[in-house]
């Protein structure tokens, strides 16, 4: 039972750090997940995968599984070519030829990329019939690096004709007068962002079920965007979106990889459908998930300029971002636009020029990964900003509130329209530096120089955009049918008076539940702990719209607007109905909760009614409704439709997003003279996300997103070899970051209410992957005496020993430099 | 019994090495014979100025055993290896068996006076631990023979020794690891071992670095000279543990700090030795 002690914000439930409704479930192993959900006459299926990252399949040969004893099926690439449409792109030209299907038909485009599949009657019987599938190869050339890709050596989609899948220039201001005028100009070459996977702990699980007679699709599965791989499905097989029912239950995370789920869904319906109907289950092997999921997206920046004005204020950037997307675009070319939200950062530079380019090349598909498309490029403007800083030599946090939006300036209206819609960065920079010490260490790091040792000290500012406006989407393809964006919820009171909210978002822990009671509390003023909220996506509980799932740091603001939407127009009802019953006028009634249970009470009699009762003259008394309420049904949808407009796409002006929380981190970190380890001494992790619905939640979210982007700058990086072999296949090779390498991590938090939320909240949960911009800056701090320039975002003590090593032939500081004028 | 089932049959003992290569399809055996729960098989005792670890012993109760910190070397390891989980399951001589060129032990044990206990259908056997590994994932055992008991003589006084490893994070295998046994007088080396894991097919005696420490005064320069001999002496295969060029650098890195701390252990100081974790 949650405490009334515990409504500390205002005599709110909203604010308060309630302990999650789903706790008891999810912490004591009673989740129920995909894989827990067993069928009759469930069937299971196994996939047989590329060995090759690019080759011409010869033959596949199937006839020995089908002979095992318990192999109910086999399925190829090219037989399911032969009854499905190529799944929708959504780049436009050239890519619209691209035939894309969810199993390999003449060409295998990566290593693990399915080729054909098993299904068996045990799970362990599909992997021994996927042994004997037999598949003969004549193998390409591949092509792995992007920037070689490019030169169409080898395509990998011989009927777009190019591995470019997409181009565009994005320019603001005057970047050639900026450049005239400025005082220094700083080059840098070359700057890489490595690819690395967000890694949830559940892999990715789709029972698909064509039921025969009703010539339906029934999933179960934990795909995390279902309202979007619905759109994929129906298009691809045919079948109405209507006739396409999924289901997800509770969700071991995702972080954006299991909204690309589609292909294999697509897979198990059509298995099932030979099958003879019969479910067929895939669960996915950690293995599987490395090589075939979707890794996060991989970015090399190229001829980056930087104009400064003599303060060391930067008045322009121009550059070009290559981004590689793996064998397939799919979800991509979103991440080409969705950069775009966060353009310029944090900071205040208008003039601007970046040409983006993406290819295609022989890896595993790039999909969402949490920070996705953002983290690249905020982790660029950081890199830019203190490399700049050294160059001009100007401390990196003076560095920052010299080029830092400033407080006043919010909303802030970025040079491609983007809407800021609150932020205090200098106050974020100063509660950390606080929480750190910064002025101790900065002593003891001039101390330990002397000694010889390398300590750096790094900030990381980052952003977390949440709520996208989908017409980005039209900036990518002028045709794409997507804008705005909108979310559902359904807020009810049962006939018995129970009050139940559905919402159509899939959570994977972060607290939907909890949160969406705390808003209907609220509303209603009563204990959360009276509120019943049903999670998890079902198409036939029908309160989703195109848009729902979880994904992209939104629910604070699309879910939870939602949900207070309806909540409010439940009330509305609830008031209608009280007043005629308590022969009064709705302003005399108040909300509360009496002897009798949640009710509501008429000031002026003191008379009340209960919840049940209410909802027992709607649904089983009604013959006392008067005739003006018979439109009341106690059962209230409401679409919460975000304030978008369509972007210019000509211009690619627009906003994009319509909350943008911040994070600021700083580290400190020694590189150990010996071994060249990187080690974490100091972390401080101070965020802003305006009013936090649960500061508990949003806290536990911090510490979850901070240790994924300390895995990805010193543990985790999707490595793979000059023909494409993937080395990371396994957890013992990637290294996904354990308890055992998380330092402490100090907490700090700001408010700025968001004014574009009902509530001032604003989304976020992604983070901005600070810590890869935080350990990058804290390294390069560290290693500029030693002339070690960091342009990678993946660090460890091998690829630290190599730079110095390469330092002394003289190569690294040439791809840095400093023109004063 | 494994001698009845044939070739393809195996042996599990704690099965932190088979297990996963079940898992990923890299062995199919027909037969498992299951080593669990065989009285008699898991024990630690110390005997004539040894110590007798039973064939089951796992990590965790090495790790944990009084006895067993008698001689550094062994608490050192056991308690790095892996995780919590790995630990609790595997045992000293599946992992000697197994002969993992990254597994631990053996190159711990190398650096000691170790003999390992066989049993076949022929009767028994024992083999010096120099003699039992023969190359990677090859050892002296027959088909049908199993590893019964390790028997490490314990060290003299004035003998102190450390292993130290370098892992990306806990459960994985080390990226280089070093062991060092030191018998002092003074400041000056009477006797040195030390061995290399994860930089070859096997542990490697570093023998130029022991000849390098040997009869001197042990100081930086002296260091550094038995450092740059095991340099020398690592034969690593780059992966994504490291690079070739990295793992000699790890090795010079480990055997710095571990002759350091097998110096002050040898002079009767208590010192824990930390793995290194990125």
């Amino acid at each position: 039972m949650v405490e009334e002690k515990e409504k500390k914000n205002g005599g709110r439930w909203v604010g308060a750090s309630l302990p999650r409704k789903e706790e008891d479930r999810l912490l004591r192993g009673r989740g129920k997940f995909a894989d827990d959900i067993k069928l009759r006459e469930m069937t299971y299926l196994r996939f047989v995968r590329s060995s090759y990252a690019h080759a011409r399949i010869i033959s596949v040969d199937t006839s020995a599984a089908e002979a095992l004893p318990g192999v109910v099926c086999t399925i190829t690439g090219k037989e399911i070519a032969a009854q499905t449409h190529p799944f929708i792109e959504i780049a436009p030209d050239h890519i619209q030829k691209v035939r894309d299907y969810p199993m390999a038909v003449e060409k295998v485009r990566y290593q693990g990329e399915p080729v054909a599949a098993v299904v068996a009657e045990s799970a362990s019987l599909a992997d021994d019939a996927a042994e004997l599938v037999q598949v003969e190869y004549e193998p390409l050339e591949p092509a792995i690096n992007a920037e070689e890709a490019l030169l169409d050596k080898s395509i990998l989609h011989e009927e777009a004709g190019t591995n470019r899948v997409w181009s565009g220039t994005w320019e603001f201001g005057d970047v050639e007068k900026a450049f005239r005028d400025a005082a220094y100009v700083v080059t840098i070459d070359h700057m890489h962002f490595h690819r690395f996977s967000s890694t949830p702990l559940e892999n990715n699980v789709v029972i698909g079920q064509w039921e025969p007679k009703e010539d339906r699709i029934h999933y179960w599965c934990n795909n995390s965007f279902p309202s979007f791989a619905i759109q994929f499905l129906a298009a691809h097989l045919a079948v109405h979106f209507d006739r396409i029912r999924v289901q997800t239950a509770d969700i071991g995370g995702s972080f954006g990889i299991k909204i690309t789920s589609y292909p294999q869904m697509s897979v198990c319906a059509l298995a099932s459908k030979k099958a003879g109907g019969r479910p067929v289950k895939w669960v996915e092997t950690r293995s599987e998930h490395m090589v075939s999921s979707a890794h996060g997206n991989e970015r090399t920046f190229r001829d980056t300029r930087v104009a400064l004005d003599k303060n060391g204020v930067i008045t322009a950037i121009a550059s070009r971002h290559i981004d590689d997307c793996g064998a397939y675009p799919r979800y991509e070319p979103l991440g080409c636009v969705i950069y775009s939200q966060v353009f310029c950062g944090t900071y205040r530079f208008k003039n601007a020029r970046i040409e983006f380019t993406q290819t295609v090349t022989n890896k595993c598909p790039v999909g969402p990964n949490r920070g996705y498309s953002r983290m690249q490029h905020l982790w660029f403007l950081e890199r830019v900003v203190d490399i700049c800083a050294y160059e001009i030599g100007i401390p990196a946090d003076e560095m920052r509130l010299r080029n830092y939006i400033r407080p006043e300036e919010f909303p802030y209206t970025t040079p491609n329209g983007c809407v800021y819609d609150s932020g205090n960065y200098p106050k974020m920079l100063e509660v950390a530096k606080k929480l750190i010490g910064w002025d101790d260490w900065k002593k003891k790091q001039a101390e330990a120089r002397q000694q010889g040792r390398w300590i750096g000290i790094g900030i990381g500012t980052t952003l977390d955009s949440g709520t996208n406006n989908f017409g980005q989407s039209q900036i990518i393809n002028p045709y794409a049918p997507f804008s705005g964006n909108s979310q559902g919820a359904n807020c009810k009171l049962d006939v018995y008076g129970e009050v139940v909210v559905a919402v159509g978002s899939c959570p994977q822990g972060q607290g939907h539940e909890t949160v969406s009671a705390q808003v209907v509390a609220d509303v209603l003023n009563i204990s959360p702990d009276l509120i019943t909220v049903r999670t998890g996506f079902d198409t036939e509980r029908n309160v989703h719209t195109g848009f729902s799932g979880t994904y992209a740091s939104q629910f604070a603001v699309s879910g939870l607007s939602a949900v207070h939407g309806a909540a409010q127009k439940l009330k509305a009802e609830m008031k209608r109905l009280a007043a005629f019953v308590l022969q009064t006028t709705q302003d005399d009634l108040e909300f509360g909760v009496g002897e009798q249970g949640p009710e509501i009470k008429a000031r002026s009699t003191g008379k009340s009614i209960n919840y049940w009762s209410l909802a027992n003259i709607v649904n089983v008394n009604s013959a006392v409704l008067s005739e003006e309420l018979q439109d009341v049904t106690l059962n209230c949808r409401y679409i919460w439709r975000a304030p978008f407009k369509v972007p210019d796409r000509e211009k690619k002006y627009g906003n994009l997003t319509l909350t943008y929380s911040s994070q600021l981190h700083i580290a400190v970190v020694e590189v150990d003279r010996d071994t060249f380890i990187p080690r974490i001494l100091d972390y401080v992790a101070v965020d802003d996300c305006g009013v936090a619905i649960n500061p508990a939640i949003v806290e536990g979210q911090v510490y979850g997103a901070t240790a994924h982007g300390i895995g990805a700058a010193l543990m985790e990086t999707c490595a793979y070899d000059a023909v494409g072999n993937m080395l990371t296949s396994t957890f013992s090779d990637y290294t996904p970051i354990t308890a055992m390498n998380i330092p402490k991590i100090k907490y700090g938090y700001i408010s700025t209410p968001s004014p574009h939320t009902y509530s001032g909240a604003k989304g976020m949960g992604e983070g901005g992957a600070a810590p890869i911009h935080t350990i990058s800056a804290a390294l390069q701090d560290a290693l500029f005496a030693e002339g070690v320039f960091i342009n990678d975002s993946f660090n460890n003590g091998d690829s630290i020993f190599r730079s110095l090593q390469q330092r002394e032939g003289g190569q690294l500081s040439n791809l840095v430099r400093m023109e004063k004028r | 019994m494994l001698g009845q089932l044939g070739e393809n049959a195996k042996f599990l003992a704690g099965g932190q090495s088979l297990i996963p290569l079940l898992k990923l399809r890299f062995a199919n055996p027909e037969h498992l014979v299951d080593l669990n729960f065989i009285a008699g098989t898991s024990f630690i005792k110390q005997e004539a100025g040894a110590l007798h670890f039973g064939a089951m012993s796992r990590h965790a109760e090495i790790e944990h055993s009084a006895l067993a910190r008698k001689i550094s070397v062994l608490h050192d390891c056991a308690a790095g290896i892996a995780d919590v989980q790995v630990r609790n399951r595997g045992t000293i001589g599946g992992s000697l068996a197994e002969a993992d060129p990254s597994g631990d032990w053996a190159s711990a044990l190398i650096t000691l006076d170790t003999a390992v206990h066989c049993l076949g259908r022929n009767g028994g056997r024992t083999i010096h631990l120099s003699d039992f590994i023969k190359d990677a994932y090859t050892t002296a055992l027959a088909h049908d023979e199993l590893v019964t008991e390790v028997e490490v003589k314990i060290p003299p006084k004035g003998s102190g020794g450390a292993y130290l490893a370098f892992k990306r994070s806990a459960p994985v295998y080390p990226s280089a690891s070093v062991a060092v046994q030191l018998t002092m007088a003074g400041d000056v080396c009477q006797d040195a071992a030390i061995a290399l894991g994860c930089v070859g097919l096997t542990a490697i005696r570093a023998t130029n670095a022991e000849t390098a420490l040997r009869g001197q005064i042990l100081n930086d320069k002296t260091i550094s000279a038995a450092a740059e001999e095991a340099r020398a002496a690592a034969d690593p295969q780059p992966d994504m543990r490291g690079s070739a060029e990295y793992k000699r650098q790890l090795v010079v890195a480990l055997l710095k700090r571990a002759i350091q701390i097998a110096v002050r252990r040898a002079r009767g100081e208590q010192v824990e030795g930390a793995h290194l974790y990125a």
